[in-house]
């Protein structure tokens, strides 16, 4: 896996499940986490199985975004846009939740590779929600449509308490973020990662991908906003969409792309240090093969099977230990 | 305060056959998934062929593309049956992580693609068989900390989970014997106020797949028309849906003779390679299969000690103290202990051996001393297949929880040693 989903794995299961015994009564009460602190919770009652309750949260936004009634702006509308008649939106939202939608499953169509469809669009609610404004000005970009106060900085939720900078041009959107890492070995491969990561942009292969580039100081585009909000540890990345990038189909993938780069980031950081410890695990096998070929036979009869539980011990020693 | 401790944590339970993970609080795991890994490996090959021509750029990036193509559960099987550039991986061997490489790409899985949540915003549960050897928790703890960050960890014993998750229904009671009847593995393990004693843990060679074994075996010498390649699946099927535990197999014999409408069930299958429907008879396999517990002598040569025989002995070597308590609390987990009647069958069955060692006793004092009856309780309840994740999960949404777990200062502070002793924590009992 090299891109995160946009759908939501558990929530995609839980509906197809309700969907294929709709007449079954179950109560179902579930209530899950993901990334970014965005926060889950389904409701099913016996009474009415066709009935699922779906509440979600969103992270804390920063000071410095439009987030009006704990919502981004444009949310609503989007949610109406993509779902249509199978969902309604619960007002006030359950309480704890940025959200509540009631989805009536009876509602949905009866062709089965459109419901599919509509189920896997329910899952990525995160995306319609939180990915609202960008889609609204990369929508904009894609029909070349004015803007009407041009160059404006747009700040929008990317993680609690942490926003990324959109800025749109006339012929282009450019896309800055802040990257913080909490852990010092994070940043440290995070910041080599994002290096790697413009110099791949400039093979052969990719010429097409947007252009995007490194900075450990903020970018000049970032000159208004005021200076706490650019307390970034791994530095600026800042990408520069073009309309090629946003046509058809395309918008859905790079809104997407574009709200979860912390996450990818993050995601394959943590791969990279997985990588290393295999390395590292296989290099003290070999280390300690070679100290055991070293040591004289007279010590080994001596160890009492007693005393090797304490000794740390290679892998494949522990390994016969434990089937014995 | 840690923000971490606000969102509930991460339960996840590696099992031999299938990992069970999800949030604590929920009723239910999230996902059920077949403990396995599929690697690509012909990367790996195939830069070793080519290691002088080509030029060390792409095959360092076709390396790090390997590193990151593989996948765990149902998929990974899916994958390897269709393609054969994938390889399949066990990480888990009867109940011990055999392969670490494979156990930490399928966290790696379990965290990012199946949970989506990020290891550093939640504290981590994870379980163990109580005959893990130290060193395995310490490279446990090696990964959670170094790899995914997480903010504290706590490796509970299966056994003693499964216990926490009885005793919501009833009691508090940290004092049982927990039956663990799994797909690879069969353990009696005594637990006493929440430790378990390691010195009398009882194992049996026959587990789940023994049962679909002989269910099986039963069926092909029948001459039942089952596709060989299909029969394996079959008898699973046959186990999970129509097997049933008996009071008597002569009695049920004579049941299933003189009523075969009501007691035969008919299976209906397609072949897998022509498509061709065909049908079977489900006869005496459906007592017969949960019976290898009770006479495994039906089934091995090699193991011939009944089930409530193993678990009278594992109690009669127990502390003398603890053997009343353990005996009023049997607690069944694992998938294959799920058969109906399966928890009553192995209550008679052991009072009868319990009173016949009281009666004995009685007799060899004469009458003169009245011992006080012993009282024997299995306890069955309706999550045994899940019922260590169920009991990870309770104790994980507890306050004490968070104050039990071995947290990412105390980690770096005192190195992974720290993982080896888990302590049992008050919620526990």
């Amino acid at each position: 896996m090299i891109l995160l989903q946009s759908h939501s794995r558990f929530l995609l299961q839980t509906l197809l499940n309700r969907v294929q015994n709709v007449d079954k009564g179950v109560e179902l009460d579930y209530q899950w986490v993901e990334f970014d602190d965005v926060r889950y919770h389904v409701q099913v009652s016996t009474k009415n199985p066709h009935i699922v309750l779906l509440s979600l949260s969103l992270p804390i936004p920063p000071p410095e975004t439009d987030f009006p009634g704990g919502l981004p702006s444009g949310a609503i509308e989007a949610i109406k846009v993509s779902y249509g008649v199978v969902v309604q939106i619960l007002d006030p939202p359950r309480d704890g939740f940025n959200l509540t939608l009631k989805l009536n499953l009876l509602k949905l169509p009866p062709d089965e590779d459109y419901k599919q469809s509509l189920l896997v669009k329910i899952a990525s609610v995160r995306e319609i929600v939180l990915g609202a404004p960008l889609r609204m000005v990369l929508k904009r970009l894609g029909s070349r449509m004015m803007i009407p106060n041009g160059n404006q900085l747009i700040a929008l939720v990317h993680r609690p308490k942490e926003a990324f900078f959109v800025i749109p041009q006339v012929e282009k959107v450019i896309v800055v973020y802040p990257m913080r890492f909490s852990d010092s070995i994070d940043t440290v491969l995070a910041t080599s990662f994002l290096q790697e990561f413009v110099e791949a942009r400039r093979t052969s292969g990719l010429n097409n991908a947007p252009s995007c580039s490194w900075s450990s100081t903020p970018p000049l585009e970032l000159k208004k906003v005021p200076p706490e909000a650019l307390s970034a540890n791994a530095g600026f990345v800042s990408f520069v969409i073009f309309p090629r990038h946003v046509d058809g189909r395309k918008l859905d993938r790079t809104v997407w792309s574009l709200l979860t780069f912390h996450a990818y980031v993050s995601y394959h950081v943590k791969c990279s240090e997985g990588f290393m410890h295999t390395r590292m695990r296989r290099r003290v096998e070999s280390m300690i093969q070679a100290l055991d070929r070293a040591k004289p036979d007279g010590e080994k009869a001596k160890r009492s099977p007693n005393s090797r539980s304490f000794k740390r011990l290679s892998l494949r020693e522990a390994r016969t230990n434990s089937n014995s | 305060m840690d923000p971490a401790t606000s969102r509930p944590a991460v339960v996840i339970d590696n099992g031999t056959g299938y990992t069970k993970m999800g949030f604590a609080g929920n009723v239910e795991p999230c996902f059920i998934v077949p403990t396995v890994v599929a690697v690509n490996e012909s990367f790996l090959n195939q830069s070793r062929a080519s290691s002088k021509s080509s030029n060390w750029l792409a095959q360092h990036s076709a390396g790090v593309m390997a590193d990151l193509d593989f996948f765990i559960g149902d998929e990974a099987v899916s994958r390897s049956r269709s393609s054969s550039t994938y390889n399949l991986s066990y990480p888990i061997k009867h109940g011990q992580v055999d392969n670490w490489d494979a156990m930490e790409r399928f966290w790696q899985q379990c965290i990012f693609n199946y949970l989506r949540c990020d290891p550093e915003d939640h504290y981590f549960l994870l379980t163990e068989s109580p005959l893990t050897p130290p060193e395995s928790r310490e490279y446990t703890g090696e990964i959670m900390f170094e790899t995914f960050n997480v903010p504290g960890l706590y490796i509970a014993v299966q056994p003693v989970l499964a216990l926490a998750a009885g005793y919501t229904t009833s009691k508090c009671e940290m004092t049982g014997v927990v039956v663990d009847v799994g797909d690879g593995a069969t353990h009696v393990v005594p637990v006493a106020d929440g430790y378990v004693i390691g010195s009398s843990i009882k194992s049996i060679p026959i587990a789940g797949k023994d049962v679909t074994l002989f269910i099986q075996q039963l069926m092909r010498e029948r001459g039942e028309n089952v596709p060989p390649e299909d029969s394996f699946e079959v008898a699973r099927k046959v186990k999970e849906t129509y097997c049933y535990t008996c009071s008597d197999i002569v009695k049920e014999f004579n049941k299933h003779d003189k009523e075969p409408s009501k007691y035969i069930k008919q299976w209906r299958g397609t072949k897998p390679k022509t498509g061709a429907p065909y049908s079977c008879d489900i006869g005496y396999e459906r007592f017969l299969g949960p019976e290898v517990f009770f006479n495994p002598e039906i089934y091995s040569t090699d193991f011939t000690t009944p089930l409530p025989d193993v678990i009278d002995k594992c109690i009669q070597s127990a502390p003398i103290d603890t053997r009343r308590a353990l005996y009023k609390n049997i607690v069944l987990s694992g998938g294959s202990t799920m058969f109906k009647d399966f928890n009553r069958r192995l209550q008679r069955d052991l009072k009868k051996i319990v009173d016949a060692r009281v009666l004995a006793s009685e007799a060899r004092l004469g009458g003169e001393i009245k011992a006080q009856p012993v009282e024997v309780n299995v306890v069955s309840h309706p999550i045994q297949r899940f019922a260590v994740w169920f009991g990870g999960s309770v104790l994980a949404s507890t306050p004490e929880f968070f104050e039990a777990c071995h947290t990412k200062a105390e980690y770096e502070e005192y190195g992974a040693s720290i993982c080896r002793t888990n302590p049992v924590f008050k919620g526990m009992y």
